[in-house]
């Protein structure tokens, strides 16, 4: 119970310095996608069952409060969780230069995904612009953040492991 | 602890289904919520509720660090505006002063011009204070005009005041002025007061290197305090009529024959800065007539009269000439005439007594 709370507050604090305290470093309306990090550094630690949680309950909670299509974050982070989990199975975890490369990468896929949903429910999109003003700062923005991202998750799973497992 | 946990962990096979009717699921939300067929409001609202209080956190830190670089931002906004305004404030007190200065010259000029233009008899040359002799710096200064300009030796120089010196020494571009205040210098003057006209020379007094005197006052001589001195023209070398000062004190000379008077300078000698050097000079143009008291009743406007008489004189010049045309007109008919009337009497005398005529007129000669 007291590993979940932990979580949750973790979760909802990062989150909240998301959507308040990073709007502060935006670049052109775009600002680092902590949650992106999260699912990715707990599917590199834990797997792919805890990745899709994990991409499940942040996308839950993104689409409840800013989400414009219910679901799309939803969906988009449970494959990343899912993706990155599996791939995990094949590196060495405590490697930290990983979620490095993992964040642009998670972040292209993440872009991707809702591009497609967006197109695929009718909405006409210049994708070349979306390129430019929201991938690439937002690869940027990722590539800052991972490290710090992923330094929390992998203490708190160091911690979890120690003490409860 | 550890033994519960591990015995909670479902197996495998119902993770794999969970995992994939929960992509299921979510992917169906999508499309119902695309088409407006679900909504969560509660859940909505809830979620709302329980992360309000961090992204008040979040939000306030936000803004304190916004506020904080804002701050900054206006700091060093600040610091380079003020920097720049005292640059603008050095700039704007070295024009000023240059300004002071322009002003300054401006008004010593413009009097220096006026009296240019009053005194008619004279042609001016403006120059400026470039130099003063450190050891004797009262009674030697060098100015910036030359021969160049016209300035030669001996030529008076003079401000809007009155007298200052005369060229010692011109070279090209420069000319040495010796002072009135000069022991060595000795000008010709007059009593300008119409009753006295007493004649004396102005020189340099060594004790009193700001007050010349005016000594060789005849003892009995009618001269007073205040009376004002002007040159004689005596000498050649200052022009008749210009100012020198007043008479401050008058003194009984040593001899017991003869007086002196202190003069007080009309020129301010310590503050002399643009002078004019007098390079030709001609007799003054008779002072305007003064005007004359009419008997009452019978007053004519002075300035109508002088209209209507050089009208008349006008008049008068324009029948003058228009006699002269005439007469110069009846003259050219008369010679006409009268070279018509030789050709014509030529013509009747018969050639032999032309040939004679002529020789006679030879033999004659």
């Amino acid at each position: 119970m007291k590993i979940f709370v932990a979580l949750v507050i973790i979760v909802l604090a990062m989150y909240s310095a998301q959507t308040s305290l990073l709007t502060f470093l935006d670049y052109n309306g775009v600002s680092a996608n902590l949650m992106l990090l999260l699912i990715v550094s707990t599917a590199l630690l834990r797997g792919h069952y805890v990745g899709v949680a994990m991409g499940f309950c942040t996308g839950i909670l993104q689409d409840l409060t800013t989400g414009d299509f219910f679901g799309c974050a939803t969906f988009a982070y449970m494959i990343i969780g899912l993706i990155f989990g599996k791939f995990s199975e094949r590196v060495v975890k405590d490697q930290f230069l990983l979620p490095v490369l993992a964040a642009p990468i998670a972040a292209v896929i993440y872009f991707f995904i809702t591009t497609g949903f967006i197109h695929m429910l009718g909405y006409p999109i210049d994708i070349s612009k979306f390129i430019h003003t929201m991938l690439v700062p937002l690869i940027f923005y990722q590539v800052i953040f991972s490290l710090p991202v992923h330094k929390i998750v992998y203490d708190f799973d160091k911690f979890v492991h120690k003490h409860f497992e | 602890m550890k033994q519960q946990y591990k015995q909670k962990k479902p197996s495998a096979t119902k993770k794999i289904f969970a995992v994939i009717a929960l992509f299921f699921i979510v992917f169906c939300t999508i499309l119902l919520a695309a088409r407006g067929k679900f909504e969560t409001p509660v859940a909505n609202k809830t979620a709302m509720t329980v992360l309000s209080p961090f992204q008040n956190f979040f939000s306030w830190a936000g803004s304190q660090l916004a506020y904080l670089k804002g701050s900054f931002t206006e700091l060093q906004y600040l610091q380079r505006q003020n920097r720049q305004l005292r640059e603008e404030v050095k700039l704007l007190r070295a024009q000023n002063l240059t300004a002071s200065e322009y002003a300054s010259e401006n008004q010593r000029l413009r009097a220096l011009l006026g009296y240019k233009q009053v005194s008619v008899q004279f042609d001016l040359v403006a120059a400026g204070v470039i130099g003063r002799e450190s050891v004797t710096w009262s009674s030697v200064i060098t100015i910036n005009r030359g021969t160049l300009d016209g300035v030669a030796n001996n030529m008076a120089v003079v401000t809007e005041l009155g007298l200052v010196g005369h060229v010692l020494e011109a070279s090209a571009n420069t000319s040495k002025v010796q002072l009135i205040l000069d022991p060595r210098s000795s000008v010709g003057t007059l009593v300008q007061r119409p009753d006295s006209r007493v004649a004396g020379i102005v020189e340099g007094d060594m004790n009193d290197p700001n007050h010349p005197r005016m000594v060789n006052i005849p003892k009995d001589a009618n001269v007073q305090v205040e009376d004002v001195v002007v040159t004689s023209g005596f000498g050649g070398v200052y022009p008749k009529g210009i100012v020198v000062g007043k008479i401050k004190e008058i003194h009984n000379d040593e001899g017991g024959l003869l007086k002196y008077g202190i003069i007080e300078t009309s020129v301010n000698f310590e503050k002399l800065e643009d002078v004019a050097v007098i390079v030709a000079s001609r007799e003054a143009p008779p002072e305007p007539l003064p005007p004359i008291i009419q008997t009452p009743g019978t007053e004519t406007d002075p300035q109508e009269t002088a209209e209507q008489l050089r009208q008349a004189q006008e008049n008068l010049q324009q029948a003058q000439e228009q006699v002269q045309i005439q007469q110069q007109q009846q003259l050219q008919e008369a010679q006409g005439n009268l070279q018509q009337t030789q050709e014509q009497i030529q013509q009747q005398l018969p050639p032999q007594d032309t040939q004679e005529h002529s020789q006679a007129e030879g033999d004659a000669q």
